[in-house]
């Protein structure tokens, strides 16, 4: 219904409406924020007003709305792939959280994809669309790789010095569109996009060429000695797993109780105010920012040497889209974050095995958390707008 | 002549404050009628009734002496009102032919978008060509002068077959040759018998090109007058009220320091047409007093705030001296506000209070960076929330329910006490206040004037910036006038407001 009235609008461009008037029909989804339409649907009319403010209660009901419609689509989508409909809970509750080997395997997947997430809840935190994510994961990997490969530092610093090596490399690759985009105002949004592509083509060239394993002719590096990999914790649950749980902690630690969090508040609600209040504006957002970088870094090391045991070409892929969904959907928030990372973990290791089992290709898991995020996202709509019948009451 | 367009006994008040209490205006066909006024007078509040913008709470608007009721500016359009506002409604990477197409009315028959715009275009060539326009349609506005913008503007609202034309301050923003070379183009519109409103505040516009001129004050309409047998001297004892030299005026307790804050060619790059915002501003502002400086909006104020406070967009010549810390140029604004730089804003929600944070989270923005609140990695939330609700009680900030709601849902005169609270909380050694009092009612409006006044006796230098001359000459001790980017002229306080107002009218 909201969706009409707002085509209605279009149609009929006010006077103070910017619509183009030559792209009417192609813009008519994303309409102005602040339009009010008004609609004759059968003598009635209706207004799209701004909600101020809505009752958290509220909130929580249309967002549970909302995830439980994303479910039932993919649902829906995963039954017309063939999955029978029976098996559907038993796969994906069941299977993955109540059978030990498979939780297992969540919390093994989870490790990198807790890490992006949280690289994305910082940076986005002070405004920057960093989505260069893969990017900095794979200089994460690349500098740690590039530690055991030339056997840096004694055996017992090893790990940790591919530790800081991560962190540096995925840091320095933001640097870049930070600075670009603090100094000279380029959209970092296809700045860190870009060197995204760089980063994978320079990757390719290391284990295509120099860094190729010499024992076989895969496109990898050597395998890392058993010193340069993340330890065991025992009962077959691997060290990243703690990692990335001790960076969550810290990332919540920055966003809720340091004074940083505050400036970082005040730079995302208002970067105007919050300068002109004495907020270290750029020094905020360079520290965010890098720290995402940072962090991304890790979740390359995280699979480098707690997952792969070495270089591989492809271990990035989908890290970053997951990245941005989880912090998408907790709201940037550091904790919920690891929650969704979690969840998307387990989607992850569903996907694989619906695809042993069903022959259901691995892409379904991207389109089923893009159902997702689409879902959520509208949402959002139903929080800040609500639908007003003319000279009457608010209908929702 | 019959009345065009009539108004009578119009109120309209927003948040509570009364902007028009009883304002009546009335515009004949074939005459250009200038309404004048101090900023704050209701002028553009009364227009913009007028333009269907604003819905009055009482009183009556006639058009063609029947009487209407609208609902928009689409049904002002209809009775072929239209107004170009001071800030120009364009859409800016749209043509010329694009915007005025948005407002145009609709065609009586079907016609394809290009049809359409290939007539709007032939349209807007034919009507600039009468009136003397030179204006390309197929331009983008982004690449037109201030000057082709309103042009522009005064094409969209005649198009849309406009034949009563409001102007809201048309000549604020031009040359004196553009200003002159407009008002000569509406005073023909009004010859060839359309109506034609003037509002502005230049004297000499109204005495060479308006026919009758109506003044307001306070939200009232004062008097309506033929200009060719009223003096200048008259109109400006209109409107700025009569001569009660420096009423409620406090002197300081203790003599004025020495000078704080130096301003010496404070200047902004000129834009093309060579006007510049800042034209050199000299200015010595000493510890222990409070300088007023009057003007009428949009003369340089706002970037002269802006420039102290370190916004961006800074004048690239000149500096500004502050006593023991040198160049205020070369200081980002974060080290000015915790040397005890206080700023009070004009845009309350633009600069001061992010509206969707606590109220606690407001407060301690300011004083977090020296370390009150508790080291770089730890915040001390009790010592905020108990902080912020002592500065509340002591403020009397209203309608705070709890320190965690958000500082959107004050009103303004409580979220304009938040901002005192949090800028007073520390002794500041330099306050910026800019239309301090903007909006506000009559007791917050005085305790806001206190704390300036406290501030001041506690050896703070204040620089009150205002487009309210009351409040001027209540609070300053000394007065300067802005106009066109520099401070005119400079007034001891008991100043002749008759003298400060005519300062504030003179242009070059």
């Amino acid at each position: 219904m909201a969706d009409a009235s707002l085509m209605a609008d279009m149609a009929v461009p006010s006077s103070t409406s910017s619509t183009p008037p030559k792209a009417s029909s192609a813009v008519a989804h994303e309409a102005p924020r602040n339009a009010q339409p008004v609609q004759p649907l059968a003598r009635r009319r209706y207004a799209l007003e701004i909600r101020q403010h809505m009752p958290w209660r509220w909130q929580a009901l249309i967002l549970a709305a909302a995830l439980l419609a994303g479910f039932a689509i993919s649902a829906a989508i995963l039954i017309a792939a063939g999955v029978p409909a029976d098996e559907l809970a038993n796969e994906f509750v069941m299977q993955t959280f109540f059978d030990g080997q498979n939780f297992r395997a969540v919390l093994f997947q989870a490790a990198p994809m807790i890490l992006v997430g949280l690289a994305g809840c910082v940076a986005f935190r002070a405004r920057f669309w960093n989505l260069g994510l893969e990017g900095q994961m794979i200089w994460g990997a690349i500098g740690a790789t590039a530690v055991s490969m030339w056997q840096i530092g004694p055996e017992n610093l090893r790990l940790p010095l591919m530790f800081i090596a991560a962190i540096c490399c995925g840091l320095l690759w933001v640097l870049g569109p930070a600075w670009l985009k603090l100094k000279l105002g380029v959209n970092e949004i296809i700045s860190t996009l870009m060197l995204n592509y760089m980063a994978a083509n320079f990757l390719l060239h290391l284990v295509y060429g120099s860094w190729k394993d010499p024992k076989d002719n895969f496109p990898y590096s050597p395998q890392f000695r058993l010193f340069e990999r993340l330890p065991e914790l025992g009962a077959g649950i691997g060290s990243s797993i703690l990692l990335a749980g001790v960076v969550a902690l810290l990332a919540w630690w920055l966003a809720s109780v340091s004074r940083m969090g505050l400036y970082l508040r005040f730079v995302d609600a208002n970067p105007r105010v919050a300068h002109a209040s004495g907020v270290p504006v750029r020094r905020t957002i360079y520290g965010a920012v890098l720290l995402s970088g940072a962090m991304a870094g890790l979740a390359g090391f995280a699979v480098a040497a707690g997952q792969e045991g070495r270089l591989t070409q492809a271990f990035y892929q989908g890290y970053g889209f997951s990245g941005i969904l989880i912090a998408f959907l907790a709201r940037n928030n550091p904790l919920a974050a690891t929650v969704v990372a979690l969840l998307v973990a387990a989607l992850f290791v569903t996907g694989r095995s619906l695809q042993v089992f069903y022959q259901v290709p691995f892409s379904m898991v991207q389109l089923i958390q893009a159902v997702i995020v689409v879902c959520v996202a509208s949402s959002d709509f139903f929080i800040r707008h609500r639908l007003r019948r003319v000279g009457g009451e608010a209908v929702q | 002549m019959p009345n065009a367009l009539e108004l009578t006994g119009i109120r309209k008040s927003f948040d509570g404050f009364a902007a028009l209490t009883d304002a009546r205006f009335s515009a004949r066909w074939g005459e250009v009628h200038a309404l004048l006024g101090e900023n704050g007078a209701g002028k553009s509040s009364l227009m913009n009734i007028a333009a269907g913008l604003y819905a009055p709470e009482a009183g009556q608007l006639l058009v063609d002496d029947n009487p209407v009721r609208f609902t928009g500016p689409r049904d002002a359009a209809k009775h072929r009102i239209g107004m170009v506002h001071q800030h120009f409604k364009l859409v800016r990477p749209f043509t010329v032919a694009q915007n005025i197409l948005l407002t145009a009315p609709p065609p009586a028959e079907f016609q394809s978008h290009g049809e359409r715009l290939r007539e709007i275009t032939r349209d807007i060539r034919n009507k600039a060509a009468e009136l003397g326009f030179d204006i390309d349609p197929s331009k983008r506005v982004d690449a037109l002068s201030v000057a082709e913008q309103q042009r522009v503007e005064i094409l969209k609202v005649l198009l849309a077959g406009a034949r009563i034309l409001i102007l809201d301050e048309p000549t604020a923003v031009l040359t004196d040759q553009e200003a002159a070379r407009l008002l000569q183009t509406v005073q023909g519109l009004a010859r060839k018998g359309a109506a034609v409103v003037l509002v502005t505040h230049k004297m000499a516009d109204v005495k060479t090109y308006a026919d009758r001129v109506t003044v307001m004050r306070g939200g009232r309409t004062v008097a309506t007058l033929q200009p060719s047998e009223t003096s200048v001297a008259e109109l400006v004892k209109l409107t700025v009220g009569e001569s009660i030299a420096a009423q409620g005026f406090q002197p300081p307790a203790a003599p004025r320091g020495p000078v704080r804050l130096s301003v010496r060619g404070l200047r902004t790059p000129a834009s093309p047409e060579g006007r510049r915002v800042l034209d050199g501003v000299d200015l010595d502002l000493h510890a222990g007093e409070i300088y007023g400086l009057a003007g009428v909006g949009g003369n340089g104020q706002g970037e002269l705030a802006g420039a102290i406070m370190g916004l961006e967009g800074e004048p690239t010549e000149g500096e500004m001296r502050l006593e023991g810390h040198g160049d205020l140029k070369t200081m980002p604004a974060s080290v000015r506000r915790s040397i005890g730089i206080a700023a009070i804003p004009a845009d309350r929600y633009g600069l001061a209070l992010a509206g969707g944070l606590s109220v606690a989270e407001n407060y301690a923005i300011g004083r977090v960076h020296t370390g009150c609140y508790g080291p770089v990695w730890r915040l001390r939330r009790n010592r905020i929330q108990s902080d912020t609700q002592e500065a509340v009680r002591v403020f009397d900030v209203q309608g705070v329910r709890s320190v965690a709601q958000k500082a959107a849902l004050l009103s303004g005169g409580n979220a304009q006490k938040l901002v005192l609270a949090r800028e007073f909380g520390k002794s500041p050694m330099l306050v910026l206040a800019h239309s301090p009092s903007r909006g506000l009612d009559v007791r917050a409006s005085a305790e806001v004037h206190a704390r300036l006044r406290a501030a001041r006796d506690s050896g703070a230098a204040v620089l009150l910036i205002s487009e309210d001359l009351d409040e001027v000459l209540q609070l300053a001790d000394r007065v300067g006038v802005m106009t066109r980017g520099r401070i005119a002229g400079e007034f001891a306080q008991p100043a002749d407001r008759q003298a400060i107002g005519q300062a504030m009218v003179d242009h070059g």
